[in-house]
């Protein structure tokens, strides 16, 4: 099943009732939205409440959701309607002049926009993070660091990677696997250690 | 099981395979840790200058002060219900059309199939009168007589009101 249709089955079980499955579509999307939310809203505190509130409002919303678009898109431009509303109360205009469409908001860069003002303590944890993943896939053997990247940064699908890397599928889906939980291992005991911040 | 997590990210998992391990997730607060951190991994890798922290602790705790939404699952069953309905008719209407189109040719058809059955009769009986003896000498090699072994048994008789009486076979003199 597509990424797509793994949504769709999370928003499906939302709709009859699960409300962890609504915990998981936000675990997935809270870094999109909140970096799609901080372009309108600067401030990062304001940013966090505003991707909540979205959260919130998605989540109301859903039994109205019938997979017609994405569900991404659907909560991206709830996200930016929330955003706009949020600057109308607070009697701001949204940093962009011209219409903004979800659709395009994975690939929309600017980073005259893009000001996130995060505490030092965020800041830091944030590079952090960063650092660790970065580290630990440089340490990783060369075909798992392929894989993970072409699965990641490139987008390439299981079957692509495995013509790209003249390999069965399988050998990619152990691969990517083997890649992630790696970088994971390293991760952990740095995401534990933050008590109250989850990542 | 955390294996499989990371297929089902890739959108590479089968449907039946993804459900059971959202319900896996679901129960296991530790596979659900390794969602969030794959997940990471991703964000990181995709836009590693834009990571802030997560908020999914804080909207978690903010659901539990919502009420549970259910979809009306009435739409759904309406939707499947209107399919059926509709295929349903479509079949009927299209058995009506069949039926209709057959009343209407059959009374206009069986009139001319008997007024042209009528009107080769008296041609077939003027063949049998000439040719009568040929064929009831060469009856034996006729395919027909290969039926259930008692065709050649079998004489036709034919019977018409304007001509006199045919005969059509030899014993009938």
């Amino acid at each position: 099943m597509t990424d797509r249709e793994v949504d769709q089955q999370l928003v499906e079980r939302v709709q009859r009732g699960d409300k962890h499955a609504f915990d998981l579509l936000v675990s997935k999307y809270q870094r999109k939205l909140g970096r799609l939310i901080s372009r309108f809203v600067r401030d990062s505190a304001e940013a966090e409440d505003v991707t909540q509130d979205a959260f919130i409002k998605a989540y109301r919303a859903l039994p109205g959701f019938r997979g017609e678009s994405a569900f991404y898109t659907w909560l991206y431009r709830i996200g930016i309607n929330t955003a706009k509303n949020h600057l109308l109360a607070n009697k701001r205009r949204a940093p962009t002049s011209t219409p903004f469409d979800a659709e395009e908001s994975e690939s929309f860069e600017e980073a005259s926009l893009l000001r996130e003002v995060n505490t030092p303590e965020n800041e830091l944890m944030s590079k952090q993070v960063v650092d660790v993943v970065q580290a630990s896939l440089q340490q990783l053997p060369e075909d798992l660091r392929s894989a993970l990247t072409l699965r990641e940064i490139e987008g390439l699908s299981y079957e692509e990677i495995a013509s790209v890397m003249n390999c069965p599928i399988g050998t990619v889906r152990s691969r990517i696997f083997r890649a992630r939980e790696a970088v994971a291992e390293n991760l952990r005991p740095l995401l534990e250690t933050s008590k109250g911040t989850r990542w | 099981m955390k294996q499989q997590i990371s297929v089902l990210m890739d959108g590479e998992l089968f449907e039946d395979e993804a459900a059971s391990l959202f319900d896996h997730i679901k129960r296991s607060s530790d596979v659900h840790m390794d969602w969030e951190v794959y997940h990471l991994i991703g964000d990181v890798l995709r836009q590693p200058e834009h990571i802030h922290r997560g908020l999914s602790a804080k909207v978690r705790e903010r659901m539990q002060d919502e009420p549970t939404v259910l979809a009306p699952r009435g739409r759904a069953v309406k939707q499947r219900i209107r399919t059926f309905a509709l295929s349903a008719a479509a079949s009927l209407s299209a058995v009506g059309v069949v039926a209709w189109m057959s009343l209407q040719i059959s009374p206009e058809v069986a009139p001319k199939m008997a007024m042209q059955q009528s009107a080769i009769r008296p041609v077939s009986m003027q063949i049998q009168n000439e040719s009568n003896d040929y064929l009831m000498a060469h009856q034996e090699f006729s395919p027909s007589t290969y039926m259930n072994g008692s065709a050649s048994y079998i004489r036709t008789v034919s019977y018409s009101r304007d001509e006199a009486p045919v005969k059509n076979s030899p014993d009938e003199k």
